[in-house]
Formats: C-alpha cells, sequence, structure tokens
C-alpha cells in the first residue's frame, strides 16, 4: 500500500514539489488553412476560439486567400459560415474556389451594425469551424473588438474579420497583412491577353500564439 | 375475437377547460354558455356539483347565489376540440384502427395488442398514463364491444373478460346508456330497472311494443354494438387552440399563452417519439381578421424553447395589425433528424441551436438574406440566390484540389456605372465611384449575349482592367455605357 502511494505520488506530483518554469502549455486547437506555406508560419493554421485579422487593400487577394481557408474548412467538414454586408460573394467564385457550398451559411446583413451582431449571433451558436466577418473593419468602432473576442473564446470557431487594415489591435491573436506585388497577365502583343492571377506577399504582422514577422508570397490563379 | 378499448374523460368541458388553464384544477368551476347572468351553466367541476350547482338547470345568476365563490367561465368549444384532439394522439400511439365519436369518447381496437402492452390491463393503464401526459385525466378499460368498453371506462373496471359481459353488465342501472324517457317510463312499469333485467327481454317482442329504439337497447344490455368500429383518418398536424377571455394587444402576454399551446403540441407530438417540422400559427384579431403565418424551422425538434424562439421572431418582426382574441398552433410532426457524427469529423451546429440561430438571423437581416449559396443557372455573371441551409455530415463536395489558392471576384451588386475615356478604343483611364485611374493592364473584350429570349436579355462587352489605384476590375459596356461589376481580390 505505501509504495502504491509513492507511485500515485511520483507520478502526479509531490505537495510542494513543483518547480517554476514547469508549467505545460496547453495547445492551442488549429484551423489549418489548406497552404502549407502559410500552415507552416503560423505553427499549424488559424488559432481556434479567437479572433484573426486579414487585411489587405483592393485586390491584393483578401478574398481569395478567405475562400481558400473557408475551402480547406469544408474539406475537413467544417461547418462555415459568411457574414457578408456588402453581398460580395460570389457562389460561382466560391465553389470554384473549392468551398462546399452545402456547408456554408451566408449571411447578408443590411449593415454593418447588423452584420457585427449576426457574428455574435453565429459565435453564440457555436458549431461553426470557421466564421468568415467581411465587413471594413477599419470603419468598425475599437468597442465591438474586445466583445467578439471574447464571444469567440467561448467556442471553437474561427473568426476571421476580413478588412483593408487591421483594427482590432491587441485583440485579434493573429493579423495577416497582404500586399500585392504583381498582376500577372498572360500574352503579349499580337496574342490574346487573359488575366492570370495575383502575387500576393502575406506577412504575420501580430502573433499571440507563435512568432510574428515571417512573410511568404501566395500565387492565387483565375480559375 | 376482435376488443375494443375506450378512452373517456368524465366531464370533458370541465376537464378540457383545466387543461387549457392549469391554474382552474381544483377550484369550483362552472361554464356557461354565455357571457351575461342569464346564460345557462353547461358544465360544473365536482366541487360545484358539490355545493349544490347543477349543469343544465342552474342560470349563472343562480349558480351565483347557490354557490358564491363560483369560478365561472365560457365555454370554449377550441379547447374541447384540442383536448379530443389530443386523446385521439393519444390512442393513436397505441392502435392504428381509431375511432372518436362526437362525445369525445375514443374507441380503439386492441386486438393483437399484446405484442405492444403485456396484458390488457396494462394497455388501459398505458392509455391512461399517455392522457395524464398530455394534460387529461382520463379512463380507459377494454371489453367485447364499444358498449361493454364505454361503461366499463366510466364505471372504473379496466378490463372485462371474454364472456363476463353479460355479468358485468346486469347489476348497472338502465340510466347508464341514457335511453329515451318515454322508453324509460314503460321499462319502470314493466319492472325493468338494471340493465340484467332488460337484457333477459326478448328482442323481437320489445321490437314489436317499443319499435327499433327499444331493440336497440335490449342489445346494448347484452353488450353488443350496433354497429363495428368505424375507423378514422388521424389528422397529421396536431393542433392546439384556445380563446381568450380577454384581446392581448402586447406580445409578452401572448408568448405566456403560446409557451402553453407549444408545450401541449410537443408533448402530442412526442407520443409518436417524432418532432415538430413546422409549425403553422393562426391568431384570431380584435378587428375580426386572421392573421396566418407559417414559422419556419432548421430542423424536426421536440424543444419547446427553440420553438418558442421562432415564433417569438417571427412575431417581433411581423406584430400581428389588432390584438389578439384567439390562437391556433399547429404542429406538423415528423421524424426528428438523427445526427450521426464521425469519429473523425468535427461536430456541426445541433438541430435545434441551429433553428433558433438561422430564425435570430432571418430576423436580423430579413427574409431571403440567410442560407446556403446556391450557383444560380444563368449566364449572368455574380448570379446568386440561397437555399435553406441544411448542413448534413455528407453534404457538398469541394471541387478544387488540396493547396489551391484561387483567384475570386467579389461580385458589386448592383453593378455601378462608371467612366471610361478611351484611346484608340481601348480603356486608358477610368473614373468611378470609389475608384480611378489610368489603366496599366487590360484584357478583352470577351463579347457576352444572353438571356435575349428574355425581357431582361444583355449584351455585353466584358474587359479585365488594371488601374493604377492598385485594383483589378471586372468591367463591360453595355450599349454606350460602362459599368463596374466586380472586382478581383
Amino acid at each position: 500500500m505505501p509504495s502504491a502511494a509513492a507511485a500515485l505520488l511520483d507520478r502526479l506530483g509531490r505537495p510542494g514539489g513543483v518547480r517554476l518554469g514547469t508549467a505545460r502549455v496547453e495547445a492551442i486547437p488549429r484551423l489549418a488553412t489548406g497552404l502549407a506555406a502559410l500552415d507552416e508560419a503560423l505553427g499549424g493554421g488559424l488559432p481556434r476560439g479567437r479572433l484573426t485579422e486579414l487585411a489587405g487593400r483592393r485586390s491584393t487577394g483578401r478574398t481569395g486567400l478567405a475562400c481558400a481557408i473557408a475551402a480547406s474548412a469544408t474539406r475537413a467538414s467544417e461547418t462555415i459560415a459568411w457574414i457578408d454586408p456588402a453581398d460580395a460573394l460570389d457562389p460561382e467564385a466560391a465553389a470554384a474556389a473549392g468551398i462546399a457550398l452545402a456547408r456554408v451559411l451566408w449571411v447578408r446583413p443590411r449593415n454593418r451594425a447588423d452584420a457585427l451582431g449576426a457574428a455574435e449571433i453565429l459565435l453564440s451558436a457555436g458549431g461553426f469551424g470557421l466564421i468568415v466577418l467581411d465587413v471594413d473593419a477599419e470603419r468598425t468602432g475599437r468597442a465591438v473588438w474586445p466583445r467578439l473576442a471574447r464571444a469567440a473564446e467561448r467556442t471553437r470557431s474561427v473568426l476571421l474579420v476580413l478588412g483593408s487594415c487591421r483594427a482590432a489591435g491587441t485583440f485579434a491573436a493573429v493579423g495577416l497583412e497582404l500586399v500585392a506585388r504583381r498582376v500577372r497577365w498572360s500574352g503579349g502583343p499580337g496574342r490574346l491577353v487573359l488575366l492570370d492571377g495575383i502575387d500576393a506577399r502575406v506577412t504575420i504582422a501580430r502573433s499571440r500564439v507563435g512568432r510574428p514577422g515571417r512573410a511568404l508570397v501566395v500565387r492565387q490563379a483565375c480559375a | 375475437m376482435s376488443r375494443i378499448a375506450c378512452l373517456v374523460v368524465p366531464d370533458l368541458a370541465v376537464a378540457a377547460a383545466c387543461r387549457a388553464d392549469p391554474a382552474l384544477a381544483g377550484l369550483p368551476l362552472a361554464l356557461a354558455d354565455g357571457t351575461g347572468p342569464h346564460a345557462t351553466v353547461v358544465a360544473a367541476a365536482p366541487v360545484a356539483r358539490a355545493r349544490g350547482v347543477v349543469a343544465g338547470r342552474h342560470s349563472v345568476a343562480q349558480a351565483r347565489a347557490i354557490a358564491t365563490d363560483l369560478v365561472l367561465r365560457p365555454r370554449d368549444p377550441d379547447a374541447e376540440r384540442s383536448a379530443v384532439r389530443a386523446l385521439v394522439d393519444v390512442a393513436a400511439s397505441l392502435a392504428s384502427r381509431i375511432e372518436a365519436t362526437p362525445d369525445g369518447a375514443v374507441f380503439l381496437d386492441a386486438t393483437g395488442a399484446a405484442h405492444l402492452v403485456a396484458s390488457e390491463a396494462g394497455f388501459a393503464t398505458a392509455l391512461v398514463a399517455r392522457a395524464a401526459r398530455v394534460g387529461l385525466s382520463a379512463r380507459a378499460a377494454v371489453g367485447a364491444s364499444m358498449t361493454v368498453a364505454r361503461l366499463a371506462a366510466l364505471h372504473g373496471t379496466e378490463v372485462v373478460a371474454a364472456g363476463t359481459e353479460l355479468g358485468f353488465l346486469a347489476p348497472l342501472p338502465l340510466a347508464c346508456l341514457a335511453p329515451d324517457p318515454a322508453l324509460v317510463a314503460t321499462f319502470e312499469r314493466w319492472g325493468v330497472r338494471r340493465l340484467g333485467d332488460l337484457a333477459r327481454l326478448p328482442i323481437a317482442e320489445v321490437a314489436t311494443r317499443l319499435g327499433a329504439a327499444g331493440a336497440a337497447l335490449v342489445r346494448a344490455a347484452r353488450g353488443e354494438d350496433e354497429r363495428p368500429l368505424a375507423p378514422q383518418t388521424v389528422a397529421g398536424a396536431v393542433e392546439e387552440t384556445i380563446g381568450l377571455e380577454y384581446a392581448l394587444d402586447t406580445l409578452e402576454p401572448l408568448f405566456f399563452v403560446l409557451r402553453a399551446l407549444l408545450e401541449r403540441a410537443v408533448v402530442r407530438v412526442g407520443l409518436d417519439g417524432i418532432g415538430v417540422a413546422r409549425l403553422g400559427l393562426a391568431l384570431g384579431l380584435d378587428d375580426r381578421s386572421r392573421d396566418e403565418r407559417v414559422v419556419p424551422l432548421a430542423a424536426p425538434t421536440r424543444d419547446v424553447k427553440t420553438l418558442l424562439t421562432c415564433v417569438r421572431v417571427d412575431l417581433e418582426v411581423r406584430p400581428p395589425r389588432a390584438a389578439v382574441v384567439r390562437v391556433a398552433v399547429s404542429a406538423v410532426p415528423d421524424v426528428v433528424r438523427a445526427a450521426q457524427l464521425g469519429l473523425f469529423t468535427p461536430p456541426g451546429p445541433s438541430p435545434e441551436r441551429l433553428a433558433t440561430t438561422l430564425a435570430r438571423l432571418t430576423a436580423l437581416c430579413g427574409p431571403g438574406r440567410v442560407g446556403a449559396p446556391v450557383v444560380v443557372d444563368s449566364y449572368r455573371p455574380g448570379a446568386a440566390d440561397t437555399a435553406p441551409f441544411a448542413p448534413t455530415p455528407d453534404a457538398g463536395e469541394p471541387t478544387a484540389r488540396e493547396s489551391d489558392c484561387r483567384l475570386v471576384v467579389r461580385a458589386l451588386r448592383p453593378p455601378r456605372p462608371i467612366d471610361v475615356f478611351c484611346d484608340r478604343d481601348r480603356p486608358d483611364f477610368v473614373r468611378g465611384d470609389g475608384l480611378g485611374g489610368r489603366v496599366v493592364g487590360a484584357a478583352g473584350p470577351w463579347r457576352m449575349v444572353a438571356e435575349w429570349w428574355s425581357d431582361v436579355g444583355f449584351a455585353r462587352d466584358y474587359y479585365d482592367l488594371e488601374l493604377t489605384d492598385g485594383g483589378v476590375y471586372r468591367c463591360y459596356r453595355e450599349g454606350a455605357r460602362w459599368f463596374v461589376d466586380g472586382v478581383y481580390d
């Protein structure tokens, strides 16, 4: 009996025997983006239960990258939501990007305030692996972000906020910034010219769950 | 040999009133056929009867004089119909051949019920227990005929074994068959006071002297029915109705009424182990009009809270145009979706939570703005539609390969007009709302002519234009005018 008790104490730790600096950090579950290089840079994907910002100006491939992440989520049988107050999602383009549309709840609020309300409703419902909030974050009041970040913490959802620039500040666990490097055109003089795609540089501008500062180039091709 | 069960609620009108308003149970309740002092009391609860109130004899004023603490309510035919429908649902949960009579008794074919319940007594007990679940204190009995089963139920006997019908009926008074008063007087003169005395009379002789009505009474006294059980079709939808004493002009008290109705409807639906797939709401309004609506549900459910939330959201978005005086809830049942989760697939939103969430989102965004996106079979670029959102584990297979990153178009709905300045018929400079600059890259035009067979046909020349503002746009020329309908992003 004493030996059993000693074995248990050895296994569970003796009172007062805790060594500082040995606390085990619980791994944050991740949602893979589907882009191997980006997943590797992020340490496995976007952190669940956190707010992630994806910022980039017009034609930097922001929506394309969000679609790629959404496609990866639906490939993993996740149910996702896309909050789209601008009514900008093109189902045909989304399907071509690989999103299983039957797994997408497309919410089209009439204004930005309703979009933020919809995000809170979806976060409180739970069960959505990814919630894309396609609202121009720059024009959104600062008070919103702590509320959304707290709501996301109670779920296993990735709250992905799209915008022209990062606005959530410290309430975003990850901030990705996109800068277009060049627009690719095929063909040339005397030949048919076609839009071939966009090369964008993705920088991990902020990361509370990994190492920020890494950058990589994402090539986005026309369907 | 066939066996018939009877499920009956004594004082159905009183029981229905107490079911609609449980606070009335145990009170000296009397129901009148009107609201004035001269209205007649048509039903009285046992407590009221014990104080001397007699249904059919006393007026409201007389009843109040007899029992000063009498609780008087107008009779509610809607509540009685709902109670009878609830009894039918109880019967339908245990038998397939059912007949409901106008007086509220429900007969079931109990032949072969042994595979459901071990004994006939157990069958009767199960019926009573299920009736209690839908809020009715019923009695049940099993016998060889409808007459025997009904009399057994009313006199507190659960089972009348085959071959003992005459012995069971013999001591019962003649009045329990509710005969015509003229016939009763004749039988009194003959010294016939009990069913046993009546059963011993020769039918042919009685028919000669008293006609068909007399012969029918003799057959009933022997436990024989005039006709066999006539099974009826049980309606699919479960309805619960209540007439309100006064008009409700705010939503909050209406939700209290709706909660009680939904709870009762869900219990009835749950008797068959199924859920509510669609919810209909019919409100009788104070201006004598009706407000009928169908409340959408994402999935069949038995969760009253979910149903109430969906109804609440719908009523808050589209409130009735007048005060409500009558409420009817119609629940269409269906099999509750069994959520089969995979070992390695992530759990999605639960059907109940999803129904509530969709209702709240629809209330926030408006109808048609929440759902699964659908690719429309159209030549028009950017055409979009939504379908009801109901994800299943095998819903939709993605098309793109892993690690694909496609350039997608952000649609601009509706297309925005722009000014395009051309140089030798090639776009050179673009100016519009929120965009503008010199063209640094261009592709096109591509001629698109479609839907010419309809009123909304179009003929467009499409261009992809890269501007110095950094944007890559999908523009088109239609006639002399230019538009932008998408941004490559």
